[in-house]
């Protein structure tokens, strides 16, 4: 008999069937009545002063309720991480930073009206010199987008041991450049909010997409300029995030705005094509690696330069360029470790989190540069990897602190199942192998410590409601939270109800879904509601029995004495419970956050963010076509420490998907700008989305279970880690198949060929 | 220019108050109230929007209202006719084909209107014909297996549905 | 999208005289998948939508004796790629319509209106014009036959006046030792515009292996797809061989005018212009002789 009832099982998520008779309701589906619909007019200048709106033929269209412009707003500065800066406004003040800025927003009876409104509000802007590239904009005389010394909004320096001293001991340095377009998060629906004013009150309910209801209260109610106790944020079900809906958006800021003034509900969506026009993403970067080793293998120095175009507000910039500080020795041990981060205004699109923050970037130039240091050295790449791997127990040199850490295992566990070197050397021609690994956070402190908490309660007919204010998009802590309760009671997941939507008035607080923070905090607190649910009613039955409660276990849909028939069901001991005149609902408390887990300095990135870390490996063959230049994906062979496998049907979607998407921005995705600042790539043909006909490649998985000491049976989340060591992997496969580096992703047909004429 | 128009939708007809420029997909979500067929291009572009139209999948952002007259519609909320489930439904859920659940609806009736056509198709076949439909979520893969074992589901109850 | 007038004619006189009425600010409405997306992306914005799809008899695929198929103007994309005899008697046709958008979107695109929209990209453009298709025209003064390499004005725009209208198609019969291949390269493979595409027709003599007439016509690298006739008269009465294809096909890519735009650049589309003129032919080539 397995240990477990539930944990380990191929379990689909709960709420599916809803989903699939198109019952569900997403945010994009909130229609309230007597409803408005708003639009926001944008820059069209990537810099200009504002020198006067006049919005009085658009307040007179008929069907027009009301329009506003900053004149409506308390002008209050916003920032959107924890770690940002307060620069931005809901509706630009005096200047404009980037095209696609809002500047004024309506509200109409239709979208239509509310679009004709739009062509309706007159701008006078008077345009300035534009800077867009990050090294440029770092130069003395160039454009100033926020009055910061060389537009530098950041600087970050880890330095430990002494690098320079670390290369001249070195056999072998080596250095390399790699530079990302900004890539976006792109999920098929687009950013929605409906704000409901209700005047008699004075309270605001906002219907947002966000991944963390409970931080976007106060963040909403400071811009608005209300008491948080005022706001009220609903988060229906998601219809994907990544990261992106981490923040605040403009649609929340609109329909907040503009309900307030229309006292009425106002929705607010993004077009696909505006989408594609302001949506943040992974900021766009620069990375300059180097790395000296010893003939053995032994790296001896790591050094990485990392410029963050951060775009025209802060927003995440600092906080993902912090992350990347934990991330460059997390892996591999080296005694001397040198980090050193710019984030810079420039007058393109701020960032934003998107799956990985910007780890991709980080690893996909990382483990590709390692992977020429290992040629110099004549080395195979997993030999050298495995050489500087770390283990748990390590402490790395920004204090990150590995609970468990199976990087050599999943290494190993590729290497086995794709018959690493033996495949190498017998491949067709144009096909290559390549080998990518990561690590990332499992885990996040920030505002209130990390803190989830979840409510387990039980009604007169012993069914269980769940109380979780999880963000759920497709990550799956529905199914993991439902999860961990029916293992707890011993029930099955039909035996439980669980919240679709997320109320912060109804349902306890909860720090949000980023970070794949969710498995480890989510899961503590949802097995801890389910254990304080357990602990009362053993209390009630072991009375009854007249056994010691530490005798009983829940198993199965029963109450009984371990080892024993003696017992009851589930249902009887809840008639048991109210029997001795305790009153239902009979409700646990659950709470948890890591112990372990630390703010960074926000100086240095040094500091154990994340209690828990998850690691991943992945083996890629692709083929290329050299005379297009087209990559294609063959064969993925993946393995990932994920703690323990607690829902492989889970485990093998996100990786799944997780490898596409690692796909497309290794060879297709990016924005694109025109000179003038302006985003080109508007569609997703354009912006080079993976389609199905990205997945002819064969996959295999294998979960490596090191067993974490802080997540629910051991459980670490992954969501991020599976799709990171796709880039490395496809990157060194392409060298290996046909001898070129691409090192300005994505790896385009168009580049390989390029590189491939010049070799 | 204003049009009341009768749309026959999931075995129902409705009569709509509609403009030329509502397309049939915002009529099916804000007049209709049936959310379950998606927004997510406005132009053709990820399938999410897909229904059925006398048998055939199509966008349905692509489809003026006004122009769909006379037709018979079947969206999500309608495909399962008088079972609970229809297989594809079943299987999408088994399978772990849907994570964030967006391009469900879309996804489904597509592979409806394919195995419709072509009950035993092969991989290629399966996944040429749902490239039309994007999915930020799943990598395809699951969504694929599911396909395939709907589809060994309906040859299994013999036929059309 | 904004508002517009909407009629639906019932016959091509009707229609024809709206769309004369509105000067220009009136498009004609088949399957809507090009326009109704450019007025969604607010690429026009036309007074008037004409539905031409309640006029009868404009949806056909007819065979005649010698294999020659006239198909109607609103016949969709998904027909003609189901046809069977299209497969057996015209089966590039086949092929490219297979390759366009995606399944839902070729439930409502038709012949007629991937031709009219005149994309550069136009995907069923090359291979038409490779079969020396015609198409048939009709306008308040009558009926006229233009010749497909003749129908496209500039990019986005055909030869029509604004009161004409595509009824149908003509395509002859495949001459015999004829092949046509029609490559096209993507990003993705799937659901988008091309990047670059080729058509060829190569006819070979009655007997021995001399080429008797070729057609090529390049896709999505010339304000319109055009055809390459120095490249053409380079193949005509010779026997090709690798060396003269590679010849031809640097011919047709000096002769491609392609554009840099967000999916490439002008010199990545000459340079795919060259390898897939070499791959059509190869490949038209490779079939002319399995077939013999």
């Amino acid at each position: 008999m397995s240990e477990f009832q539930v944990v380990g099982k191929r379990v689909p998520r709960p709420d599916g069937k809803a989903i699939a008779v198109g019952r569900m309701r997403y945010i994009n589906d909130v229609y309230l009545p007597g409803m408005l619909y708003g639009k926001i007019l944008r820059s069209p200048y990537s810099h200009a002063k504002i020198m006067k709106i006049d919005t009085s033929a658009a307040e007179r269209l008929p069907g027009v309720k009301v329009v506003i412009t900053s004149a409506d707003t308390p002008k209050i500065m916003f920032q959107t991480s924890y770690y940002g800066v307060k620069d931005e406004y809901p509706l630009a003040v005096e200047k404009v930073r980037y095209v696609g800025e809002p500047v004024a927003a309506v509200a109409a009876v239709d979208e239509e009206t509310a679009d004709r409104a739009l062509d309706l509000i007159k701008v006078d802007y008077q345009e300035l010199p534009a800077v867009y590239d990050v090294l440029e904009a770092m130069k003395p005389g160039a454009p100033s987008v926020h009055n910061v010394k060389n537009n530098i909004a950041a600087h970050i320096m880890h330095d430990a041991g002494d690098v320079e001293k670390g290369f001249k001991q070195s056999d072998i340095v080596r250095e390399d450049r790699f530079t990302s377009p900004m890539v976006v998060n792109a999920t098929i629906g687009t950013r929605c909010a409906v704000g409901d004013f209700s005047p008699e009150n004075g309270e605001l309910t906002m219907y947002s997409d966000t991944q963390k209801p409970y931080n976007l209260k106060p963040a909403l109610a400071s811009i608005f300029g209300m008491s948080p106790e005022k706001v009220r944020v609903i988060r229906p079900i998601v219809p994907g995030a990544f990261g992106g809906r981490a923040g605040v958006c403009d649609v929340q800021t609109a329909a907040g705005l503009l309900s307030i003034k229309a006292r009425r509900p106002v929705r607010v969506e993004h077009t696909r094509d505006e989408e594609f026009a302001v949506q943040r993403g992974r900021q766009e970067v620069t990375l300059d690696f180097k790395t000296g080793v010893k003939k053995d293998g032994k790296i001896v120095s790591m050094l990485c330069r990392h410029y963050t175009n951060s775009g025209a507000h802060v927003d995440f910039g600092i906080q993902n360029t912090l992350q990347n500080v934990n991330i460059l020795d997390l892996c591999l041990r080296s005694p001397n470790v040198k980090f050193e981060g710019y984030v810079v205004y420039t007058n393109t699109l701020p960032g934003c989190p998107f799956r990985g923050l910007l780890n991709n970037t980080f690893s996909m130039g990382l483990y590709s540069h390692l992977d020429m240091v290992a040629e110099d050295l004549g080395m195979d790449f997993a030999d050298f990897l495995l050489k500087n791997t770390r283990k748990k127990g390590d402490v790395t040199t920004t204090n990150v602190r590995l609970g468990s850490c199976g990087i050599s295992e999943c290494i190993q566990e590729v290497v086995k199942a794709s018959n690493w070197k033996k495949r190498k050397s017998s491949l067709p021609p144009n096909h290559g192998l390549g080998l990518g690994i990561a690590g990332h956070t499992a885990g996040f402190h920030s505002f209130i410590g990390e803190l989830s908490t979840v409510l387990v309660s039980v009604d007169e007919y012993a069914k269980i409601t769940v109380l979780s204010g999880r963000g759920e998009y497709g990550n799956a802590p529905t199914t993991l939270v439902c999860m961990a309760v029916a293992e707890e009671l011993g029930l099955k997941m039909e035996d439980l109800f669980i919240n679709d939507d997320v109320d912060t008035k109804t349902v306890p607080w909860e720090d949000g879904n980023y970070g794949s923070r969710g498995c480890v905090s989510q899961g503590r607190a949802a097995i801890a509601a389910a254990q304080d649910v357990r602990k009362q009613l053993f209390q009630a039955v072991a009375k009854k029995l007249k056994v010691s409660p530490s005798r009983l276990e829940a198993r199965d849909g029963r109450i009984s004495v371990k080892g024993t028939n003696k017992g009851m069901t589930f249902k009887e001991a809840v008639k048991v419970y109210t029997d001795m005149d305790k009153p239902l609902p009979l409700v646990g408390r659950g709470h948890y956050t890591p112990p372990t887990s630390e703010d960074w300095d926000i100086k240095s990135g040094v500091g154990n963010v994340a209690a828990a870390w998850g690691f991943g490996a992945q083996v890629v063959e692709v083929e290329v076509d050299p005379e297009t230049g087209e990559v294609k994906l063959v064969e993925v062979f993946t393995a990932n420490d994920c703690g323990r496998a607690i829902n492989p049907l889970h485990l093998e979607g996100s990786s799944e998907g997780g490898v596409v998407m690692g796909l497309g921005a290794a060879l297709f995705e990016g924005v694109r700008y025109d000179d003038k600042g302006r985003v080109i790539s508007r569609t997703f043909s354009t912006y080079g989305l993976p389609t199905a006909m990205q997945a002819q490649h064969k996959i295999t998985h294998k979960w490596v279970e090191t067993i974490d000491p802080y997540g629910p049976y051991g459980a670490k989340g992954i969501t991020e880690v599976v799709m990171l060591p796709t880039g490395p992997a496809v990157a060194n496969a392409v060298y290996d198949a046909v001898k070129v580096r691409v090192k300005d992703v994505p790896i385009t047909a168009e580049k390989v060929r390029n590189a491939l004429k010049e070799r | 220019m204003d049009h009341v128009i009768q749309l026959k939708v999931n075995g129902v007809i409705h009569k709509v108050l509609v403009r030329s420029s509502e397309t049939l997909l915002e009529v099916l979500r804000t007049k209709l109230g049936l959310t379950g067929t998606k927004r997510g291009c406005d132009v053709g572009d990820c399938g999410a929007c897909t229904v059925l139209i006398n048998g055939k999948s199509m966008s349905s952002c692509l489809v003026l209202a006004v122009d769909a007259q006379g037709k018979e519609i079947i969206t999500i909320e309608g495909l399962a006719g008088e079972d609970n489930l229809h297989p594809l439904q079943q299987a999408f859920i088994e399978h772990g084909a849907i994570q964030c659940g967006y391009c469900t609806p879309g996804m489904i009736l597509t592979a409806k209107a394919l195995l419709d056509e072509n009950p035993n198709p092969t991989d290629d076949e399966i996944r040429q014909g749902m490239a039309g439909n994007l999915c930020r979520c799943t990598g395809y893969t699951k969504i694929f297996e599911a396909i395939k074992a709907a589809a060994k589901e309906m040859r299994k109850k013999g036929g059309k549905k | 999208m904004r508002d517009f007038n909407y009629f639906e004619p019932k016959s091509v006189k009707e229609a024809i005289s709206l769309l004369g009425k509105y000067e220009g600010n009136a498009k004609a409405l088949a399957g809507g998948t090009d326009l109704i997306v450019m007025m969604q992306n607010k690429k026009i914005r036309p007074k008037c939508l004409v539905n031409i799809k309640h006029i009868p008899n404009l949806s056909y695929i007819n065979y005649d004796a010698k294999h020659a198929v006239k198909i109607g103007a609103l016949t969709t994309l998904r027909e003609i790629e189901k046809s069977v005899q299209i497969e057996k008697n015209h089966n590039i046709l086949h092929q490219v319509v297979h390759k366009m958008a995606s399944p839902s979107v070729r439930n409502l695109a038709t012949i007629g209106g991937n031709l009219c929209n005149a994309s550069p990209a136009a995907d069923m453009a090359p291979s038409l014009t490779c079969l020396k298709a015609k198409a048939k025209v009709a306008g308040p003064k009558g009926e006229r036959l233009i010749e497909m390499e003749d129908f496209f004005a500039g990019p986005g725009k055909t030869v029509l006046q604004d009161n004409e209208l595509l009824l149908e198609i003509q395509v002859p019969p495949l001459p015999s030792r004829t092949t046509v291949v029609y490559l096209r390269h993507g990003k993705r493979g799937a659901a988008e515009v091309a990047t670059v595409a080729i058509a060829a027709a190569i006819t070979l003599e009655t007997s021995g292996e001399k080429c008797k007439e070729a057609r090529i016509t390049i896709g999505s690298a010339a304000p319109t797809p055009s055809r390459v006739p120095d490249a053409e008269k380079m193949l005509v009465g010779k026997v090709i061989d690798e060396s003269l294809i590679e010849k031809v096909a640097r011919a047709v890519s000096n002769a491609a005018r392609p554009i840099t735009d967000v999916h490439s650049s002008a010199q990545y589309r000459k340079e795919m212009v060259e390898l897939f003129t070499k791959r059509t032919l190869g490949l038209a080539m490779g079939q002319l002789k399995a077939g013999e």
